[in-house]
């Protein structure tokens, strides 16, 4: 972290400006050692170095096949995840990118098919597939040490396919990619999937569970892929490509849209605590101050985020980040006019009966509500929620991860212990276990409110905005 | 068996439709109550002439009706009743979108459905062994899980865990004393996990508390998943629930999907079934309700200890755990947290 500081440092910046002379290989490989050698991290800039490197991956694919551009997004994303599973978001950009090929391929296959099953198929298709998607694999998967060991087993995918329930499901929005609520298929009925046609029955399709002409679904996937590749009208690539660069406009959206509804949860004379640097967080603040006068109590997340709170209080900027970094910086809070306390996270609960509402930013939004944030965060939530105070998260969309937390302590990182005890202080260090971790799990049940890009969620309804934007098939990478 | 049906005028006298469930769930023991009630259903549209939509679907509302009063707890079974009607509805409602001609969509469908009979069952089945496959993430090596009842799928989905050899996990196995065929199949559970080499200890209800500090995670099955998100399941489940969330501990649910039951129950007592559980007395009539003749001989429900309709007995008793006290419930489609569940039944009632 310390090396950023100078201009020639490896990192996003210098990671952006090689993506555009580097083909598509080494430029993987060099985010990888990057990402191993955490030169990149936290969530924005590995989203945005990710979605950059997955434009150039696309760009440089050769050939209409789809079938292999999948593969190939799904080998790359292999590989970066598996050098940094605990960037969460690494893998959900690359499973929103698999998902764009895939919706691109449905719309198409889709037009394609004007024929008796044209209407068919796709109606039929989506309510078959149907699912909140959290279904199927959300379970199945955890980036981290099982990601190998996924349930799947041969004759369960067999036998998966040809219920079909797993395989499809409504396609995402192109022109939106974020706008979720648009899945609103005709009348889904996975419940029926005990009902749905065997695959050696021509006979009927009562549920269109199955493909019209009992194929399952998995074969049918291949054809319509097949078909695809074969129909020269369709340009994959730069359908594909758009899409990312939407995914791109997302990410760069995100805060500001977040901090569009600013005004709706900051009230006047509200006192609101918030802890470590989030340029989110930032945002929707300064957003609100434009117009209301509040107090922000800020925990300074002692001690691996303490430099880039009181960088973000003072300049607006994180301190490690270096100026070209970020194009906008923002002007601090203080500016605005806003008092602000700096408090050491011991404080939090001796001064939470005087919040009225705490603002956490996140690392990661897990799919059954829960969240990792910065360490400090689960004493937070859990001071809010002994004096009954709203806790409301904020997080664009791209962090919110199909990954299901079957093991809190995988999702930790731990840190630099010589930051809490310096090294020097060898008696001390030969003495005392020093740890340091860097994140903290807070459990669904002391969230009150998720805000994202889309707007405001409970947590118990995260999993359906999970099923909107990640497809099953893709949730094992 | 004999035939016995209380309403009067049934338009197909030489079917007992309940008979045919009691057989199709004593054939086989694998086989759950909503699962026995389609295929009896569906036997039941076979023995039929039907030829009409409305002649179907006045049947099978007779046969449910029946079915519902006669079996002492019809919830778990209503799930499948309920969910055969919906699905006949939506497929006659919409023959265009199967690719049917009008003249023969009907017959199209009944064709299938008598056809494939066995088919939903083996899904059903299936639906057991990939409830198996996602929850044996949830146990993690070291884990001690507590659970209770004779519940098929946690014993699948343990088992499916103990068979994975790296995973070494014990089990706290809640088994009431009584005779139910409940404590039977929780039985068979235990010694089959223990002969896969896992730890298995076994409580008593009233040692769930005392238990609780050693166990990690508690999962259980369920006979129904309400609307709310919350669950029918055996006597003492919510208590479990209400201990584990005082615990700090996570709570899981394994029900197939073909359990979503529309109910919205509000508390224990809003169960649309009778239970001799609470029975308040004093000391004059204490033979008054316990011995009362059960008003039709020969008629016993699939455990054949109980006279029908007369309540349920308390160690065949359910109770309503509600959904804020579920950390997730685990369905052969992944895991759905409790409010999930609305969104699924809603898709097919409206």
């Amino acid at each position: 972290m310390a090396q950023g500081i100078t201009q020639l440092a490896p990192g996003l910046i210098s990671f952006l400006k090689s993506l555009k002379t580097t083909p598509a290989d080494p430029s993987v490989e060099h985010l990888i050692s990057l990402l191993k050698r955490r030169q990149i991290r936290n969530s924005r800039p590995c989203a945005i170095a990710t979605t950059a490197l997955m434009l150039r991956v696309v760009g440089e694919f050769k050939g209409r096949d789809a079938a292999k551009l999948v593969e190939r997004i799904r080998q790359v994303g292999r590989r970066l995840t598996a050098a940094q599973p605990r960037e969460v978001v690494v893998g959900n950009i690359v499973r929103r990118v698999l998902g764009l090929v895939r919706e691109v391929l449905d719309d198409n296959t889709g037009d394609s098919h004007t024929g008796s099953d044209a209407g068919h198929n796709t109606p039929t298709h989506h309510d078959s597939m149907t699912r909140p998607t959290l279904s199927s694999s959300i379970s199945t998967f955890s980036p981290l040490r099982h990601a190998a060991a996924e349930p799947m087993d041969a004759s369960m995918t067999s036998e998966m396919s040809d219920s079909s329930e797993f395989n499809r499901r409504p396609p995402l929005l192109t022109s939106h990619t974020s706008y979720a609520p648009t899945t609103s298929a005709p009348l889904v009925n996975s419940l029926f999937g005990l009902f749905s046609q065997p695959d050696d029955s021509n006979a009927s399709t009562p549920t269109g569970a199955a493909s019209p002409d009992g194929k399952s679904a998995h074969s049918l996937n291949l054809e319509r892929l097949a078909d695809l590749s074969r129909s020269t009208n369709i340009d994959l690539k730069s359908e594909v490509m758009d899409g990312i660069r939407e995914l791109q406009d997302e990410l760069e959206q995100s805060d500001e849209q977040i901090a569009g509804v600013a005004l709706e949860h900051i009230h006047s004379n509200e006192i609101i605590l918030t802890h470590t640097a989030s340029t989110t967080v930032q945002k929707f603040l300064l957003s609100a101050a434009k117009k209301r006068k509040f107090t922000v109590v800020h925990a300074e997340t002692y001690p691996h985020d303490n430099t880039a709170t009181h960088g973000i209080l003072l300049t607006g900027r994180k301190r490690e980040t270096r100026l070209d970094e970020d194009e906008d910086p923002w002007k601090p809070l203080t500016a605005a006019g806003i008092p602000v306390y700096v408090i050491p996270d011991s404080h939090v609960f001796a001064i939470m009966s005087r919040v009225n509402k705490v603002i956490l930013a996140t690392h990661t939004v897990l799919a059954n509500g829960g969240l990792v944030a910065a360490a400090g965060a689960h004493m937070i939530a859990k001071a809010a929620k002994e004096h009954r105070t709203p806790v409301v998260v904020l997080s664009g969309v791209y962090k919110l991860s199909p990954v299901y937390p079957f093991d809190i302590d995988e999702l930790i990182e731990y840190g630099d212990a010589g930051r809490v005890v310096p090294y020097e202080d060898g008696e001390f260090v030969d003495k005392v276990d020093v740890e340091h971790p860097l994140y903290d799990y807070v459990p669904a049940d002391l969230v009150d409110l998720y805000i994202t890009n889309l707007g405001g969620h409970a947590p118990s309804y995260l999993y359906r905005i999970v099923a909107d934007h990640y497809h099953t098939e893709d949730i094992t990478l | 068996m004999s035939v016995h049906t209380p309403t009067a005028d049934k338009p197909l006298p030489d079917f007992d439709i309940v008979s045919t469930y009691r057989s199709i769930l004593a054939g086989d023991a694998e086989l759950t109550m909503p699962v026995a009630a389609i295929e009896a259903l569906v036997e039941a549209i076979a023995h039929s002439s039907v030829s009409t939509v409305a002649e179907t679907l006045a049947l099978l509302e007779h046969h449910t009706a029946v079915l519902k009063a006669e079996i002492a707890n019809p919830i778990s079974l209503s799930a499948g009743t309920d969910l055969f009607q919906r699905y006949l509805i939506t497929t006659l409602n919409r023959p265009a979108a199967l690719n049917l001609a009008p003249g023969d969509d009907f017959r199209a469908i009944r064709n299938h459905l008598l056809s494939n009979g066995r088919l939903f069952v083996d899904r059903a089945k299936q639906s057991r062994e990939k409830i198996a496959s996602f929850g044996k993430h949830f146990i993690r090596d070291g884990a001690t899980v507590l659970t209770n009842g004779g519940s098929r799928v946690v014993g699948a989905l343990l088992r499916r865990a103990a068979e994975s050899s790296t995973m070494r996990f014990r089990v706290v196995y809640v088994l009431s004393g009584s005779e139910s065929s409940d404590t039977i199949e929780g039985d068979q559970i235990v010694a089959d996990l223990r002969a896969h080499n896992v730890p298995v200890a076994t409580v008593p209800d009233s040692a769930v508390a005392y238990s609780l500090g050693e166990v990690d995670m508690v999962i259980v099955g369920a006979e129904g998943v309400v609307e709310n998100g919350g669950i029918i399941s055996r006597l003492g489940t919510y208590q479990m629930g209400l201990l584990a969330k005082s615990k700090g501990k996570p709570f899981y649910v394994v029900a197939e999907s073909h359990k979503f039951v529309r109910l919205y129950p509000l508390s224990q007592f809003d169960l649309p079934i009778e239970q001799k559980v609470l029975e308040f007395r004093v000391a004059d009539d204490t033979k008054g309700t316990a011995s009362k003749p059960s008003e039709d001989e020969g008629f016993f429900d699939m455990h054949g200890a109980k006279p029908k309709c007369s309540g349920v007995n308390a160690h065949d008793a359910v109770d309503f755990t509600p959904p804020d006290l579920i950390s997730g419930i685990i369905t052969e489609s992944g895991v759905l947290t409790p409010s999930a569940v609305s969104e699924e039944l809603i898709k097919i009632w409206f």
